[in-house]
């Protein structure tokens, strides 16, 4: 059945529709090509990145050099995973660091139990008040464990628990981690590379975030790198492969780096401390974190470096079930207008140069039209078929290019990992990703934009709030 | 027609593409795989080889994988024994032909095959001078590898050739550039004094040598600290560092430098001076240390503090006086420092 217009409206109509079809089909060819361009440099960046020595090599060298790390945790009612997680943390290997676990007024036992295991007493502690934050109520620490610091803070959310961390922190230089996350013995050895070549340039380094879903955790350790059995896990694993393997290590070797995950990254406490510290009023708070440093840099006209590592691995757990993993990407859409909002005046502003072009093109592109042309074209294109103002070769043509288009991104991305990284250690695991790459083209790509357009909807509304974010625990417990 | 026709071929090339790499690498995951078990036996072979004393010249690795493997493992193991096993196993490393295996990585066009080779190679006597030649690598990350490794085994040319070579203190400003420093001083300490004689080394790289000295207990190089305090120019990088070195070395020529940090404009650079000052036992500074407990900058309150806890009874009345009076920034640093020390102490 179709739809046969009046004559007076099918010119009105069809105008109508070239123009959308016009403005689908540039957004889709601009979007095309800023993918193969970050492809390249993700290529380049990776086949040029600086050797890679081994974890006992990097000891050996960076032992008298590293300079001191604040590993800043924030926890917020983790009571059954927090003592593995600070073990985890207390375990890493990198020569001067300290770890500052911040308990941001959790309602469960969290404080409790990392006192009663550790052996914890109230202690004094000089903190700066450069960033703002809420009211601490008080530092534990034990001299036993001089590496472990836990400060007890009203509830004020992550972005205030960072805060009260980095006004603790002594050390020129922070890690800002999610308390649930898992480090890689030797993270912080690669991670903080940047900052001893370039000591006087690098203010910020991003590194990798992996899905730990399937593998084997033990002792707060990735024992066995496996894949989830759960589909949507799968396809996660996917996107994640995409967005650090090549659209971070793109942008990051392009100099346009406008996040860094707030999962693993080591910034300069000075040049935080500059900008305000991480900000309250958004829930894209690590985004908004890195442009507020590029802001700072370029207005004071000063050399800076921010860059990403590839290698540095941060596993995090993902959301297996629709209601969580929606409101996720609902939440990091918001997070990504706020700050594009807030920083517009950067936007093609030749004052800020690449990060004006290339990182927020890469914004204007990827987060701000980009659902919305995407979500657009599922609706017009089969509406102008119905009208019969296309016809179904190019329907089918247009479709063929736009699914192929995300096979030959994704193929290519999983090269990059095998051919860089092998992180998989079986082929199997290879071959099932290779088919994930197909399958998420057909109806979980969509339905991620839909997601993406709930979170257009929430920030057009100006709603607020992380909304809830059920985690199982590493290791199968309840979270 | 032809723009659906090119739309079609192009999801067609698309398509193609993407599934001859997926089946590429998935035979070449399968392949890596299967000799996976060929590197393992080697390691195994090699590993014993390695440790054990050799009556016979055993069998050196026969194919590419093997070789690899046999690279690695020698590399791995080196870095876990010393002394007299070190030698031992260096020994059969040589005999093994492990050396050859490694002077072919590094002419391989990966940088980080290069970098393996450099770090192994400068174990073995045969391999000092190739890795002398790395020093000119094109890889910067290469170059400094190899003179670290040429530095860590005692068999680095002069320090003054490695400054050019490597653009100690101009290309290269790596913080390795002070380990690199402290080996060449424990091989050869004479080549670095001779550095501080070129007047045209840029400051970092001298900083880098003085500090490096001093580690090694030749402090009467201290006053060119001294002097570097006073005359560089506002680097808000290097002035920092001039002042911890001077703490680290802790010679009465650097406390005058010192105590005029104390009231620079920079406050990462009185930050820098509280801190040398409480590691020197300046006792002397501890009037002005009380003073920049009411600084504008937590982090110059922070260190004033530290320091006047680290000078000892001094330091402490100080702390104490200025708890109890002075601005309310001194004093709550001073009543913090006392806290979280007098706990700490407890």
């Amino acid at each position: 059945m179709s739809f046969e217009p009046a004559a007076w409206a099918k010119d009105w109509m069809l105008d109508a529709a070239q123009w959308i079809a016009l403005v689908v089909i540039v957004t889709g060819l601009a979007q095309t090509a800023f993918y193969i361009v970050q492809l390249a440099y993700a290529a380049t960046a990776l086949s040029t990145r600086p050797p890679v020595p081994r974890g006992a090599t990097l000891w050996r060298r960076y032992s008298d050099q590293a300079p001191p790390i604040a590993v800043i945790a924030p926890a917020f009612n983790e009571e059954l995973t927090v003592v593995e997680s600070v073990r985890s943390l207390l375990a890493l290997h990198y020569p001067n660091f300290e770890v500052l676990l911040v308990n941001d007024g959790s309602r469960d036992g969290t404080l409790e139990r990392v006192i009663d295991e550790f052996g914890l007493k109230n202690v004094g502690r000089f903190v700066d008040t450069s960033v703002e934050h809420k009211s601490i109520r008080g530092f534990y620490a034990s001299p036993d464990l001089p590496r472990l610091l836990v400060i007890d803070k009203e509830n004020g959310g992550k972005a205030d628990a960072l805060n009260a961390g980095i006004n603790a922190a002594r050390s020129s230089l922070f890690c800002a981690i999610d308390a649930d996350s898992i480090l890689e013995p030797d993270a912080l050895l690669r991670v903080v590379r940047p900052f001893i070549d370039h000591p006087d340039r690098t203010i910020a380094v991003g590194g990798t975030i992996r899905i730990a879903n399937g593998c084997t955790i033990d002792a707060g350790r990735v024992t066995a790198v496996r894949l989830p059995r759960n589909f949507l896990a799968l396809v996660q694993i996917m996107e994640y492969l995409r967005a650090f393997l090549m659209a971070r290590l793109a942008l990051g070797r392009m100099q346009a780096l406008t996040v860094i995950s707030g999962a693993f990254g080591l910034f300069s406490r000075q040049r935080v401390v500059e900008v305000g510290g991480y900000s309250h009023a958004t829930v894209g708070e690590d985004m908004e974190l890195v442009i507020k440093l590029h802001r700072h840099m370029r207005d004071q006209r000063l050399p800076y470096r921010i860059d990403f590592i590839a290698e540095p691995v941060c596993w995090t757990e993902c959301p297996e079930d629709l209601g969580v993993l929606g409101r996720q990407r609902a939440r990091w859409q918001r997070g990504a207008l706020e700050c594009f909002v807030k920083h517009k005046d950067m936007c093609f502003n030749p004052r800020y140069g690449r990060i004006g072009f290339v990182g927020f093109g890469q914004i204007v592109l990827v987060d701000v039209i980009g659902p919305l042309v995407e979500v657009l074209g599922y609706f017009l294109v089969p509406l102008l078929y119905w009208l019969k103002l296309l016809a179904l070769p190019w329907l089918l043509a247009f479709l063929a290019v736009t699914f192929t288009f995300g096979i030959f991104i994704s193929a290519l991305t999983l090269i990059l990992e095998e051919v860089q990284l092998r992180r998989f250690p079986r082929s199997r695991e290879l071959a099932v990703l290779a088919v994930i790459a197909v399958v998420e083209n057909l109806g979980y790509r969509q339905l991620s934009n839909f997601w993406r357009l709930r979170g257009w909807w929430q920030f057009v509304r100006r709603e607020q709030g992380w909304g809830a974010m059920t985690r199982k625990g590493f290791g199968g417990r309840p979270g | 027609m032809n723009t659906l026709l090119a739309l079609w071929q192009l999801s067609l090339l698309l398509c193609t593409v993407a599934l001859m790499a997926m089946a590429a690498i998935l035979l070449a995951r399968v392949i890596a795989e299967r000799r996976g078990s060929r590197r393992e036996n080697e390691r195994k072979r090699v590993s014993a080889l390695l440790l054990r004393p050799q009556a016979d010249a055993p069998q050196p690795p026969r194919g590419r994988i093997e070789r690899d493997a046999a690279a690695k493992v020698a590399l791995e193991m080196a870095e876990l024994v010393r002394g007299p096993d070190r030698d031992a196993l260096i020994v059969n490393a040589e005999a093994l032909g492990i050396p050859q295996v490694l002077l072919r990585k590094s002419v391989s066009r990966v940088p980080q095959e290069r970098l393996l080779a450099a770090e192994a190679l400068a174990m073995f006597p045969a391999g000092h001078v190739r890795v002398t030649e790395m020093l000119d690598d094109r890889n910067p990350d290469v170059r400094l590898g190899a003179a670290l490794a040429l530095a860590q085994n005692q068999a680095a040319p002069p320090a003054a050739q490695i400054v050019r070579q490597l653009g100690l203190g101009t290309r290269e400003r790596s913080l390795l550039v002070a380990s690199l420093m402290r080996d060449l001083v424990d091989a050869d300490p004479a080549s670095v004094e001779a550095l501080l004689e070129d007047p045209d080394l840029p400051d970092a790289a001298k900083l880098a040598a003085v500090d490096a000295l001093a580690a090694g207990g030749r402090v009467e190089h201290a006053p060119l600290v001294a002097r570097m305090a006073e005359t560089s120019e506002e680097d808000g990088n290097l002035l920092p560092r001039v002042y911890h070195a001077l703490g680290r070395i802790g010679h009465p020529s650097g406390h005058g430098a010192i105590l005029r940090g104390l009231t620079h404009p920079a406050w990462a650079v009185r930050a820098a001076a509280a801190q040398a000052a409480g590691s020197a036992g300046l006792a002397d500074a501890a009037m002005q240390l009380g003073e920049l407990l009411g600084d504008v900058y937590w982090w110059v309150r922070f260190r004033s503090g530290e320091a006047l806890w680290k000078l000892g009874a001094p330091g402490r009345e100080v702390l104490a006086a200025h708890a109890s009076e002075g601005s309310p920034e001194a004093r709550e640093a001073a009543a913090r420092t006392l806290e979280e020390r007098g706990s700490a102490s407890v």
